[in-house]
C-alpha cells in the first residue's frame, strides 16, 4: 500500500493544504477496523493468558512449627507442612526449616536448599566441617548463620518468622538478612 | 491471466542464482470487465465492507459470549441418571436414528445408508448436477432435493429439541449446567468459596459409631446415598449438615427432594424404624458438616 | 526504514506480486453490499473464516488451563472458567463460536448451492468445501466431549454407540475411538489429540486450498 501512498502524494505536490484523500480515508477507516477486531478479538485471550501474573499473591500463610521453649541455640531440623493451591490443585508441601535461637535470643530458621544448585543441606552432618550446615552434593559448607563459606554464591535462605503465644510461625523464604 | 501472452515475451531474470523472479513489482490483477456494473478493489474498498459486517458480527459475538457464560454440567459421572443430548447440530441425526426405518433391523439402512447417500450427494453435488443453468428455480430437481433436506433439518431438530424439553420437564430436572450455576449462586451469597477452588479433600463421617447408621442402613437410605455416605446414584450426604438444618431433612424425608428423590419415610418405617429413629437419623445427619471434623 | 526493509525482503522473495494480487484484484459490483443489500449472503463465507480464526486463538489459549485428564479436566475447565480472569469469556468465544461457525459454514453453503456457484469450473472448490464441513463437524463433536462433565459424557457415549451400529468395521471404529472397552481416560486423551492436532490440520490445508482455488477462479459471476 505504501507504493500508492507515495505516487499519490506526489502527484497531489502543489497544493499546500493537505486533505486527506478517499484512499487515504478508505485506508485509515481499513485499518481501524482492523486494530478494532483484532484488539476485541485478542484483549479478552491475553488477559486470559496473564492472569497468573496479575493475580493477587496474597501475604504468604504463616504456618505453626515449633514452641519458642524448644529452640536453642543449636540449630534443630523442623519438619512442617504447607497447603498450597496450585491452580485446581490443591496439594501439601513437606518443608523443612533449621531453627536456632542466636545469643541475644533472636530466633531464626534457615532454609536447608543449598544455593549452589539446589541439594538439601544438613546442620554437623560432615566431620570435617562441625559446627556447619554442609552440602553432600558439591561439598558447599555455610556458618550457622548461613554464610557461605565454600562453593555456593550466597547465603542460606531465611523463612518469615513470627512469634505469637510461645509458638515459632514460619512464613516465606526471603533471601537471608542476617549475614549480609 | 489474459495477459499471459506479454509476459511470455518478457525476459525472465532471477535474482541471484535463486529460482526467485526479479520482478517488475506489480502484477496485473484479473478482471471483471466482462461483469457488468462497478467492481472495485479489495483492499482497501471492498475490504472496508467486508469488514464492517465483521466488527457488527463481532460485537454481537461478544456481547454473547459476556452475558452468556459456556454451559458446563457436574463432573462425568458414569452411574449418573442424565438425558443424553449431542450438541444442536447433531439433533437431526441423532432423532432421525430413533425412527423405525433407521434403528432396529434397519439400522444399516440408517447408519450408513441413508447418510451416506445423502452426504454423498452433498459432497458430489457438482457432478450430479452438471446443467449449465444457475439459477435454483431453472434446475427444480436440484433444488427440491435441498428444499427436502433444510425442511427436514428443521423437523428433526425441532422435534428433538421439544422432545428434550419435555423430558426434562417430566423428570422434573433442570439441565445440569443451570444446576451448577445455582449452586455455584447459592455458595457465593453464602459466602463459601465458588465449588472450583474448594479443596477436594475428603469430609469424613461425624460420629461414625452413632446408631443412626444402623437407621441409615435400615431405611435403605444406603442403596442411593452409599455404605459410606459418599453416594452413589444419590448424592454424597458427607457434610450435609452444611446444606441442610435438622428440620429441613426430616422434610426431605418425608416428601422427597427436587423430584430426584422419593419420599423414603413410609420405606423406614416398614423397616421397623419409629418416628424417635427417623428423628435421630435426621439429627445425626444435620451434624454431617465439614469443619466439626477437624 | 519500513521500505528499506521490505525491499530488501522483496529483492529476495519477490514477494509483492503476492500481495498485490491479493490486494488490487478487483471485486465485482454484484457480490458488493454496498451496491446491493442483497449482496451480504456472500459475507457468509469470509465471516466462516472470521469465527474460524477466534476459534483456533481462543483453543490456543484455552490449552494453557486446560488438562485432557479424567480426573482434572473437569476441573481445569471449571477453574479457567470461574477463577481466571476473563476465563468466562475466552471459553464462551470457543463455546458459542463452535456453533456460529457452523451457522455462518450453513448459510455460506446454501448461498453456495442456491446460487449455483459450485458449477463448472468450481466443483473441486465445493468439494473442498464439503470437507471442511466435515472436518468443522468432527470439531465439534471432540470438542464437545473435552469438559469431561455429564452432558458431555453421555453425548459421546451416544456417538460411539451409533458408530458401533456400523455393520463390520462398526465396533472396531468404536473401539479405535474410544482407545478402550469404555469411555473414560483413553477416549479423553484421544479425542483431545484429534480435537487439537489431527483436525485443524487437515483442516488448515483444506483452508489454503479452499482460497487458493478462490483465487485462481475468481468469485462466480452474477446471475
Amino acid at each position: 500500500m505504501s507504493h500508492q501512498h507515495e505516487e499519490h502524494e506526489s502527484s497531489h505536490k502543489p497544493p499546500v493544504r493537505k486533505e486527506m484523500s478517499r484512499r487515504q480515508f478508505l485506508t485509515y477507516t481499513l485499518g481501524g477496523a482492523t486494530a478494532f477486531m483484532v484488539a476485541g478479538v485478542t484483549l479478552p485471550m491475553v488477559r486470559f493468558a496473564v492472569d497468573p501474573i496479575l493475580r493477587d499473591k496474597g501475604e504468604g500463610a504463616f504456618v505453626k512449627v515449633a514452641e519458642v521453649s524448644k529452640i536453642t541455640n543449636e540449630p534443630q531440623e523442623f519438619h512442617f507442612e504447607l497447603k498450597q493451591q496450585d491452580g485446581w490443585y490443591l496439594s501439601t508441601a513437606n518443608l523443612v526449616a533449621w531453627i536456632r535461637k542466636d545469643e541475644s535470643g533472636n530466633i531464626y530458621a534457615l532454609s536447608p536448599i543449598c544455593k549452589h544448585l539446589g541439594c538439601t543441606v544438613g546442620w554437623n552432618s560432615n566431620s570435617n566441617f562441625p559446627d556447619q550446615y554442609h552440602c553432600p552434593c558439591h561439598g558447599a559448607h555455610y556458618t550457622k548463620e548461613g554464610k557461605q563459606l565454600a562453593v555456593a554464591s550466597k547465603p542460606l535462605d531465611e523463612y518469615k518468622v513470627m512469634i505469637k503465644d510461645d509458638w515459632v510461625y514460619l512464613g516465606e523464604i526471603v533471601p537471608n538478612t542476617i549475614v549480609s | 491471466m489474459a495477459h499471459n501472452d506479454k509476459s511470455k515475451q518478457e525476459k525472465v531474470v532471477f535474482v541471484g542464482d535463486s529460482r526467485v523472479r526479479r520482478g517488475n513489482g506489480f502484477v496485473t490483477p484479473p478482471d471483471y470487465t466482462a461483469y457488468p456494473g462497478k467492481s472495485e478493489a479489495f483492499i482497501p474498498n471492498f475490504l472496508l465492507k467486508e469488514w464492517m459486517v465483521g466488527v457488527v458480527v463481532l460485537v454481537g459475538f461478544l456481547v454473547l459470549t459476556i452475558s452468556e457464560p459456556a454451559p458446563l454440567g457436574f463432573p462425568a459421572d458414569p452411574s449418573a441418571s442424565v438425558i443424553p443430548m449431542p450438541d444442536w447440530y447433531f439433533l437431526f441425526l441423532y432423532q432421525y436414528l430413533k425412527y423405525p426405518y433407521a434403528s432396529g433391523n434397519y439400522v444399516i439402512l440408517g447408519t450408513i445408508g441413508i447418510p451416506t447417500v445423502a452426504f454423498g450427494a452433498l459432497l458430489l453435488a457438482p457432478f450430479l448436477d452438471t446443467s449449465k443453468e444457475r439459477r435454483f428455480y431453472k434446475r427444480p430437481i436440484a433444488s427440491a432435493l435441498m428444499f427436502l433436506s433444510l425442511a427436514s433439518l428443521v423437523y428433526l431438530t425441532n422435534f428433538a429439541w421439544t422432545h428434550y424439553k419435555h423430558e426434562l420437564e417430566k423428570a422434573g430436572v433442570e439441565p445440569e449446567h443451570i444446576q451448577r450455576e445455582e449452586q455455584a449462586l447459592e455458595n457465593r451469597l453464602a459466602g463459601l468459596p465458588p465449588a472450583g477452588s474448594e479443596p477436594q479433600a475428603e469430609i469424613a463421617i461425624v460420629d461414625k459409631d452413632d446408631p443412626a447408621m444402623e437407621f441409615y442402613t435400615k431405611a435403605t437410605c444406603i442403596s442411593c446415598h452409599g455404605a459410606d455416605l459418599k453416594g452413589s446414584g444419590g448424592p454424597s450426604l458427607r457434610g450435609i449438615g452444611d446444606k441442610h438444618d435438622k428440620e429441613a431433612i426430616l422434610a426431605i424425608i418425608k416428601e422427597g427432594y427436587n423430584g430426584k428423590m422419593p419420599e423414603m419415610y413410609t420405606a423406614a418405617m416398614n423397616a421397623g424404624l419409629t418416628d424417635e429413629d427417623v428423628d435421630h437419623l435426621a439429627e445425626w445427619l444435620a451434624k454431617q458438616k465439614a469443619e466439626a471434623v477437624e | 526504514m519500513f521500505k528499506n526493509v521490505y525491499d530488501w525482503i522483496d529483492e529476495r522473495l519477490d514477494i509483492t506480486p503476492i500481495w498485490r494480487d491479493v490486494a488490487d484484484h478487483e471485486v465485482p459490483e454484484h457480490v458488493n453490499p454496498a451496491h446491493h443489500f442483497s449482496a451480504f449472503v456472500y459475507c457468509f463465507g469470509g465471516l466462516t473464516f472470521f469465527i474460524t480464526v477466534i476459534q483456533i486463538l481462543s483453543g490456543m489459549f484455552l490449552t494453557m488451563y486446560y488438562v485432557p485428564d479424567i480426573i482434572n479436566a473437569y476441573k481445569s475447565v471449571e477453574y479457567l472458567q470461574t477463577q481466571v480472569a476473563f476465563g468466562q469469556i475466552v471459553r464462551g468465544m470457543h463455546h458459542w463460536g463452535a456453533s456460529l461457525v457452523i451457522v455462518m459454514m450453513f448459510l455460506h453453503t446454501l448461498r453456495v448451492f442456491f446460487t449455483g456457484s459450485y458449477k463448472a469450473p468450481r466443483e473441486m472448490n465445493w468439494v473442498v468445501g464439503m470437507l471442511i464441513f466435515f472436518v468443522m463437524i468432527g470439531l465439534g463433536l471432540t470438542g464437545y466431549l473435552l469438559p469431561w462433565d455429564n452432558k458431555a459424557y453421555f453425548a459421546t457415549k451416544v456417538t460411539l454407540e451409533i458408530a458401533n451400529s456400523i455393520p463390520v468395521l462398526g465396533p472396531v471404529m468404536k473401539e479405535l475411538l474410544q482407545g478402550g472397552t469404555i469411555v473414560g481416560a483413553e477416549t479423553l486423551t484421544r479425542f483431545f489429540a484429534i480435537h487439537v492436532f489431527f483436525l485443524p490440520a487437515v483442516l488448515l490445508i483444506l483452508l489454503v486450498g479452499h482460497f487458493i482455488m478462490i483465487r485462481r477462479q475468481g468469485i462466480s459471476g452474477p446471475l
